[in-house]
């Protein structure tokens, strides 16, 4: 019977080892990394790997050290050569980048898949980053934290009165034209649960939604709630655009709430302090103390 | 039944199919309304949801609708005769190019109009449309005295790949956001939720069909050739210029406020002709009419069949479009 | 030549015309064309011919010298009240649109039409009955590019007939002038010939004054009493048919030796080619 568990256990090892094991090749700790992904990149940094990311993505801007790294392109646009001359060790690509990465299997460079939805997938993202890297003790702290920052969120928020919001990341400015709203899936309307309301487009089945003015006439949602909208030529969008669809309680109520900043976009490490922040704007009278 | 009676038949006909769509599109939504609270006025218009929907929310995207439109199908129709292709559309030469880039650009660079609650994508936009046209004339001016119409053709066709290079250069520089953002400008909008943008394209629209009146006859001349429209006493320099400039200026017009709805120049041209002839005094006028009508009844079905989400109405007016022109193809072989 | 002649008719009075400033296609070019003739401007390609049509025609206007109509020149007279006096038939008409033959006919009244005017019962009378007069009224209802070329080519010269006659009574003083470029090119034989009797009908019965330009020498010995010729852009001579067709000025005009005789059944002058001027007979 022992020897029969002992070859269980070794098989079982066998295919943990091989199920943990993401893609070609993978040296023991990565020193030149690259990561296309804002958010990734952000976790690098916050969990101490970022000396070691050597090449970064266009969009990327936190933190400020980002910035003196080399940019290799993004989504749509990698830059093949780039990458490869700094033979980096470890490539972070979106899942759906299937010719950078028939092409990164090709030079031999190994890859981290980057997939996200939802809130939780944020930190499962930064314990397996973390893992991948080498700073598992430090992903780990970093994870916790974040859990707890929002688990306290909710309790602070918990028996409030939850008002329907919606949740507009893009609009074309000075109008109400082109204005995106969050859907029932994804990240932003997970934020925006944990932050203590109800999404007004809970229903729909996708990440985003176009919202007509009709669409928004007949939802009346009682907060509206707009992130996303730092520019550099426009401080501020004008908000008395709004004032068409008066009979929208938000509008007749004047709760409309603009929170700037570039985390509240970013599925990344200051995701606690973005749903801190929604939090406050729906309920003043929460602070963080 | 003579030409008159035909005049006067095509006004009565088309006018109340566009009447009875544009009259019926508001009644029609996503949302259930009730049409005693929207006209009932002793309920102040702020909490009155059922009377902003219609009048917010639908109202004006029926007007914009069937400016639009109109104004692309007529505009179709001027093109083909300027042209004398019954292929050519308000987009060959180039204006809707030059309004999808200026339009781009003030998505793309969030650029400020400069003008309290106005936003600049669509004064970009119709900047840019005026750009390409001073182009495509120019260029079609510069070796003789009319607008040649192989020049207007190649300059205009020239000009369409050139600004659509420069477009997909901007989106290269922008972010993901941003070109979702101009891709689905690309797709048409009509939701324009105030009247304010339709106020402001109605000088350069009206304008445009006060010059439209006037060119039917000299159009049927002028699609056969220049020869034939000079030797009937039909000034073809003044005509051509006249005819190009006018159609640019309301697609030009119609572009900003929509986005490039593409299909509406030249399906509906086409059916119109299929119904009334060749004669430009019955084909402009119901394709004006026919335009309004068939764009606003595709917006209908863009807001209510997905609901909440929309059908971009673009992608409606193709999907109705191509399938047509098959069937076209075919029945002539 | 009577002396009021120059009153009555078409006169080109030395016009030179170049569409571009470097390149002349004519240089001080004289035309007559009295009041029912029947003239043909006759030349090798690149002589000039379409270019002195269109002239006449008004349809150009020349850089020096000028065009007369009844002793009106035609930068005076004006597009509109010209278009009411002369017509023009191309060479060939392709149409983009489906429009019909009774379409086409009613266009030429076009030039009497007013502002938003719509041709009234009595254009229509008129379209139609020029549709007669080159036999095409059976025609009317049908759509004008599904027709043979010799009826395509009827119809257009119906559509230039239509041009003529006002609202008013005739008037007995004023010249109707067809004119028409190379009007058989693109045809075939029998078609040919339909024409040529049409234009002969129109010029004998209806008193309208016709003028062709073509590079078809039995054309021009078939129809045309009066020829103009044309030798890269410059009048070589200009008289009636029988003495304009001749050997030696066929010959200086095209480079090739002709025999030149009258058709025994018919009776016209008939052209036949021979050999390029220095070549042998027969090879």
């Amino acid at each position: 019977m022992a020897a029969y568990t002992k070859s269980l256990v070794v098989i079982a090892a066998v295919l943990v080892v091989f199920a943990g094991v993401p893609s070609a090749q993978a040296p023991a700790t990565p020193q030149r990394i690259i990561s296309l992904i804002p958010s990734v990149t952000e976790m690098l940094f916050a969990i101490g790997a970022g000396p070691r990311v050597v090449g970064v993505g266009s969009f990327d801007r936190y933190p400020p050290e980002v910035l003196t790294r080399t940019k290799v392109g993004g989504l749509i646009d990698p830059d093949i050569e780039r990458i490869i001359s700094l033979k980096p060790d470890l490539m972070v690509v979106y899942a759906t980048q299937t010719d950078l990465r028939t092409q990164m299997d090709r030079a031999h460079i190994p890859i981290y898949l980057y997939q996200h939805s939802g809130l939780p997938d944020i930190t499962t993202t930064i314990r397996a980053v973390g893992k991948r890297v080498g700073n598992e003790r430090a992903a780990e702290e970093l994870a916790r934290q974040i859990e707890d920052d929002i688990a306290a969120t909710r309790r602070r928020v918990a028996g409030r009165p939850r008002p329907r919001t919606l949740l507009v990341f893009g609009r074309d400015p000075e109008t109400l034209r082109g204005i995106y709203a969050s859907g029932g899936i994804g990240f932003l309307h997970d934020m925006l649960e944990a932050a203590g309301a109800t999404n007004v487009f809970a229903d729909v089945k996708g990440q985003s939604i176009q919202a007509t003015s009709e669409v928004i006439l007949a939802r009346a949602p009682d907060v509206i709630l707009e992130i996303g909208i730092d520019t550099a030529s426009s401080p501020g969008r004008n908000l008395r655009a709004w004032d068409s669809l008066a009979s929208v309680p938000a509008v007749r109520m004047h709760r409309i709430y603009q929170v700037r900043g570039d985390e509240m976009m970013n599925p990344g490490p200051r995701v606690a302090r973005a749903i801190q922040r929604m939090a406050e704007a729906l309920h003043p009278q929460v602070s963080d103390k | 039944m003579s030409i008159r009676q035909r005049i006067a038949l095509t006004w009565l006909g088309f006018g109340a199919g566009a009447i009875a769509v544009c009259l019926g599109a508001p009644l029609v939504g996503s949302t259930s309304i009730d049409f005693s609270r929207v006209f009932d006025t002793s309920i102040p218009f702020a909490d009155n949801i059922d009377a902003q929907i219609f009048f917010v929310a639908r109202l004006p995207r029926v007007m914009a609708g069937a400016m639009v439109g109109s104004a692309l199908a007529a505009s179709g129709v001027i093109f083909q005769a300027l042209l004398r292709n019954a292929l050519a559309t308000p987009f060959t030469l180039g204006v809707s190019a030059g309004a999808a880039l200026g339009a781009i650009l003030a998505l793309t660079f969030d650029l400020p109009s400069g003008i309290a609650g106005f936003s600049a994508v669509p004064i970009a936009s119709f900047a840019g449309a005026l750009g390409a046209v001073a182009i495509v004339y120019a260029l079609a001016r510069a070796r003789r005295q009319g607008l040649s119409t192989n020049v207007l053709l190649l300059a205009g066709v020239t000009l369409n790949s050139f600004f659509s290079a420069l477009i997909i250069f901007v989106q290269f520089l922008a972010d993901q956001t941003q070109t979702f953002r101009t891709v689905r400008w690309l797709m048409g909008d009509l939701d324009v939720s105030s009247y304010a943008p339709m106020i402001a394209a109605i000088p350069p629209i009206a304008l445009s069909f006060a010059a439209f009146a006037v060119l039917p006859r000299s159009l049927n001349l002028l699609s056969i050739s220049d020869e034939s429209a000079a030797s009937r006493g039909v000034d073809v320099h003044r005509t051509q210029r006249l005819a190009f400039l006018s159609a640019s200026l309301a697609t030009g017009a119609a572009v900003s406020l929509g986005g490039p709805v593409g299909f509406i120049g030249i399906v509906v041209p086409h059916l119109v002709r299929l119904l009334v002839g060749a004669d430009h005094r019955l084909v402009l006028p119901a394709s004006a009419l026919g335009g309004a009508a068939f764009l606003v009844a595709c917006d209908t079905v863009s807001r209510t069949a997905l609901s909440p989400l929309e059908i971009p109405v673009g992608v409606l007016t193709a999907i109705i479009g191509g399938p047509f022109f098959l069937w076209l193809l075919i029945r002539s072989r | 030549m009577a002396p009021d002649s120059v009153l009555s008719g078409l006169l080109a009075d030395a016009v030179s015309f170049g569409y571009l400033p470097s390149q002349q296609v004519l240089h001080d070019v004289g035309a007559t064309v009295h009041r029912g003739g029947l003239v043909g401007i006759l030349g090798p390609n690149g002589s000039g011919k379409t270019t002195l049509l269109r002239l006449l025609a008004g349809l150009l206007t020349p850089q020096h010298g000028r065009v007369m109509l009844d002793g009106d020149d035609l930068r005076t007279l004006g597009r509109a009240a010209a278009a009411r006096r002369m017509a023009v038939v191309p060479q060939e008409t392709q149409l983009a649109f489906e429009y019909t033959v009774l379409e086409m006919a009613v266009m030429g009244r076009y030039p009497h039409l007013r502002g938003f005017e719509i041709e009234g019962p009595d254009d229509l009378a008129i379209a139609r009955e020029a549709l007669a007069a080159t036999g095409t009224l059976h025609l009317e209802s049908r759509l004008f590019n599904t027709l043979s070329g010799g009826e395509k080519q009827r119809v257009v010269i119906a559509g230039a007939l239509a041009q003529f006659g006002g609202r008013e009574r005739r008037q007995a003083d004023i010249t109707e002038v067809l004119l028409l470029d190379e009007p058989t090119a693109s045809l075939d034989l029998a078609y040919q010939l339909e024409i040529r009797s049409i234009l002969l009908q129109l010029n004998q019965q209806r008193k309208v004054t016709v003028v062709v330009s073509t590079h078809d020498l039995n054309l021009a010995a078939g129809l045309c009493r009066h020829l103009i010729l044309l030798d890269r852009g410059r009048v070589l001579a200009a008289g009636p048919a029988e003495d304009m067709l001749k050997p030696a000025l066929i010959q200086q005009l095209y480079g090739v030796d002709v025999d030149i005789s009258v058709h025994a059944r018919t009776g016209r002058l008939t052209v036949v080619p021979l050999a390029r001027t220095g070549q042998p007979l027969h090879p």
